[in-house]
């Protein structure tokens, strides 16, 4: 986990998007970020799929109730 | 042409019969739209009433942004022309609605409660809004929403607070707050929200009218002001399940326009309403949707399946696969998706957002395509798994709406700086965005009051395209119990 994700998030947004900081509170919620990536961090090596070309559309009807009401 | 339905020919044609605006108003939408099929009242009469209750009531409320009152009561004394010479034009004949302003009419200005799109003129119709007029609704109005739909709570700092009709002080909940708002304080029969992160069902909960959002990709989103490509859904918010399943019928299914919008057939959502919920198996989670939640709020959900479980439904829990996973690829998709969408205006308006607003998308910028790639690319796998886990066992699960009390506007102000704020504005989500992750349909439905006289929602979700179950459970619901006959005090309308 980087030490300071406020000041990295705002170099990284205002290198690639020319976006500036708003305001204080956009630096608390970008602060929060770091519980994202945590999240992410927790997520790794916990979930087994092949990585074969998907899609969530046809994963909707693969899983459509079937039984057609009414 | 206009296909149009033969009305019976012993209707009557004249004055209404029911006395009086409030009364009018208090007919639920499938109520008033079969009295105008039978013509017992008028299109005028009813939407008179609506246009009055806006304009006398709406004051403390600020549901609505527009009122389009002259156009809405020359359409409405078309239909009535239309009525009287046997024709309509479809199931909601005569019936005004109002929509939250994010639904594109071609002439007129469509602001997603933003400074930025106030003088917005969108070229092109809603299919959504088309469909609804073409079988017969009247649209009188413009509904106040949260900025670009992007908050849970119903805050606006360009066109005020939305205010929930139980209490003033409390939120509407977010994004569609006034669809909400209007539709509890029976101003209108029902207004379309949208939800990308639980934006019908979050303000259906939380002033205590019935929301659904389907399956992802059930309705066509073209002509709708866009957040999230992958998230979005339509749909409406009214008092009753059979309201909600009236107009999902009418709204859902394939559109041209939209590419993305399913080819699936869809159901006769009123037909599966049979009140019968014997044998149904209804999953109680064991994770995460009951985490910390409030005791008025679990008190209400547990008397709520009770009775079910009385009418014969059975109660069975589950275990949710993939939860953790879930919650953290859902609270990214839309942020990029929406970065990447204000990208422009946040480079060169960044004044004319609300600090809230601004604060949330650029926090959007700074997560990595990598990881994004990885949530959608996922999102197909995690919903066949968790489908394959959970719905060979249970036909619908449950879970609250919003797992705690209806928060007041002040304890979610972002705006104002106040420490806590941030924390008490995400926890109101938390429940439903996971589901916008995983596609599935899912309805919040009255189901009790806290202490303070606040409602809470009951949510139930089901297997993809499984909208008719969800609508039968929540109708039966709704028979066994009267939280959605309920109506705000009239102090609050004062």
């Amino acid at each position: 986990m980087p030490e300071d994700v406020e000041a990295m998030i705002e170099q990284q947004v205002k290198t690639w998007f020319g976006v500036a900081v708003p305001n204080e509170q956009a630096r608390e919620m970008a602060r929060q970020l770091a519980g994202v990536i945590e999240g992410f961090r927790a997520v790794r090596g916990s979930i087994a799929f092949e990585d074969e070309p998907s899609s969530f559309e046809a994963a909707l009807l693969a899983t459509k109730d079937r039984e057609l009401l009414p | 042409m206009t296909p149009t339905m033969t009305v019976a020919a012993t209707a009557k044609t004249d004055t209404p019969s029911v006395a009086g605006g409030a009364a009018l108003l208090a007919l639920s939408l499938t109520e008033a739209a079969d009295a105008v099929a039978r013509g017992e009242i008028t299109a005028v009469a009813l939407t008179q009433a609506s246009i009055q209750a806006f304009q006398q009531k709406d004051g403390p409320l600020n549901a609505l942004i527009r009122l389009d009152a002259e156009e809405a009561l020359e359409a409405a004394e078309g239909l009535d022309h239309l009525r009287k010479a046997g024709r309509l034009l479809g199931p909601l004949h005569g019936v005004p609605l109002a929509h939250k302003d994010m639904y594109y009419q071609p002439g007129k200005p469509n602001t997603a409660g933003s400074r930025i799109r106030r003088e917005f003129h969108p070229a092109h119709a809603s299919t959504a809004l088309q469909r609804l007029e073409a079988a017969g609704s009247i649209t009188v109005g413009a509904l106040n929403m949260a900025e670009f739909a992007q908050n849970p709570t119903g805050h606006n700092a360009h066109f005020g607070d939305c205010r929930n009709p139980w209490n003033t002080d409390y939120c509407t909940g977010g994004s569609s707050s006034g669809s909400a708002a209007a539709v509890a304080a029976r101003f209108i029969y029902a207004a379309l929200g949208s939800d990308t992160g639980g934006s019908i069902r979050l303000p259906a909960s939380l002033c205590g009218v019935t929301g659904i959002k389907g399956t992802q990709t059930r309705v066509s989103r073209y002509g709708a002001m866009p957040l999230s490509f992958s998230a979005d859904n339509v749909g409406p918010l009214a008092r009753t399940a059979r309201d909600c399943a009236r107009i999902m019928k009418i709204i859902a299914g394939q559109d041209a326009k939209d590419p993305t919008s399913s080819r699936e057939p869809v159901p006769d959502y009123e037909a599966a309403l049979t009140g019968d919920v014997r044998g149904v198996r209804i999953g109680v989670p064991r994770d995460y949707f009951f985490d910390d939640v409030d005791a008025d709020v679990g008190a209400a959900i547990d008397a709520a399946l009770k009775a079910l479980e009385a009418a014969g439904a059975k109660l069975i829990p589950v275990s949710l696969p993939y939860m953790e996973a879930v919650a953290t690829y859902g609270s990214i998709v839309s942020r990029c998706e929406a970065a990447a969408i204000h990208a422009e205006w946040m480079r060169d308006r960044p004044d004319d957002y609300s600090i809230h607003l601004s604060a949330r998308i650029y926090g959007g910028f700074a997560i990595p395509a990598a990881y994004y790639i990885e949530a959608l690319s996922r999102r197909g796998p995690i919903l066949k798994a968790f489908a394959d886990a959970v719905f060979c066992d249970v036909d619908v699960f449950a879970a609250p709406t919003v797992r705690s009390k209806v928060p007041t506007r002040a304890e979610t102000d972002v705006d104002s700086g106040r420490a806590g704020t941030i924390a008490a504005f995400n926890a109101v989500s938390a429940n439903t965005r996971v589901v916008n992750y995983l596609g599935l349909p899912s309805i919040s439905v009255p189901c009790g009051f806290d202490a303070r006289g606040l409602p809470i929602g009951l949510m139930l979700q089901a297997r993809p395209f499984g909208e008719a179950r969800l609508f039968r459970v929540a109708d039966a619901f709704q028979r066994l119990t009267d939280w959605h006959d309920a109506m705000p005090p009239t102090n609050a309308l004062a």
